[in-house]
């Protein structure tokens, strides 16, 4: 539970400075505006806190699907399975998302 | 109650969940804590998949003006807004909610407990656990009237 807890803390903080940045920081159709969007990406500050985000979403989200699956049913291959689909879940769903945030800050303008 | 019924009562899985029977504000609140995080996931899974149409979308190579105007014509409407609001919502209840199980899970809004009497309340459950639902819900409701105007207001 403390990856739980520990990635909650961290999730209230930093969607809360998502929310700000999409409602307060700009009006939300200036924030949703494509050249905000890579003005924001392109900043080395707001890109590491956007990996963060995702990182720190998908391992509360997925971990929290695990512990309702394992309130469910408690065996030695379910468990097995379970943690073995959460960190395949996790890892795929992040590395989808880094490569979104990489190609956003490096690559090239279509 | 007998051994098997009682195996059987909690082996009931998504039903138990929604079994209102007996339900306090904290069995609610753990009730909406599940259904709020999973809707949550959903949606951020979601919104990975239209996040990447910035750079195209899963084919793409980098920031692409057309297929981030092709995603927005989909999402960027009444629907798509009532839809975050939706999100805004559900995650600020799931946020003060799920600060309020860490603070019970530390110790520190619980009473200590006692022999169980009638009516059967139970008293380990402090105050502060009740305040803390109320606040989740009066914060969310009002992020999610923010979230409206915010999200409304240049679409007249």
């Amino acid at each position: 539970m403390l990856v739980q807890y520990a990635t909650a803390v961290a999730a209230v903080a930093l969607v809360s400075l998502h929310l700000i940045m999409q409602g307060v920081i700009y009006p939300y159709a200036t924030a949703i505006s494509f050249n905000n969007i890579l003005s924001v990406y392109r900043n080395g500050f707001y890109a590491v806190f956007l990996e963060a985000l995702l990182v720190v979403v998908l391992v509360h989200g997925f971990n929290g699907v695990r512990i309702i699956l394992k309130e469910f049913r408690q065996s030695k291959p379910w468990t097995m399975w379970v943690d073995a689909g959460t960190v395949l879940a996790i890892i795929v769903t992040v590395a989808y998302g880094t490569r979104t945030v990489i190609l956003a800050v490096f690559g090239g303008t279509a | 109650m007998a051994v098997g019924e009682e195996r059987a009562k909690n082996r009931r899985g998504i039903r138990g969940w929604l079994d209102p029977y007996h339900y306090n504000a904290e069995r609610w609140a753990y009730l909406f804590q599940r259904v709020t995080g999973v809707a949550i996931l959903l949606y951020v899974l979601g919104h990975l998949g239209d996040t990447s149409f910035f750079v195209g979308g899963p084919t793409g190579t980098g920031p692409s003006p057309s297929a981030w105007k092709f995603i927005g014509s989909i999402f960027e409407n009444s629907f798509g807004h009532l839809i975050l609001i939706l999100v805004v919502l559900v995650v600020f209840f799931h946020g003060i909610n799920g600060i309020r199980l860490i603070l019970a899970e530390f110790g520190l809004i619980l009473r200590k407990p006692s022999a169980i009497e009638y009516p059967y309340k139970p008293k380990g459950l402090g105050q502060g656990q009740k305040i803390l639902i109320y606040v989740a819900i009066a914060v969310a409701v009002v992020a999610a009237v923010w979230a409206f105007l915010v999200l409304f207001e240049g679409m007249g």
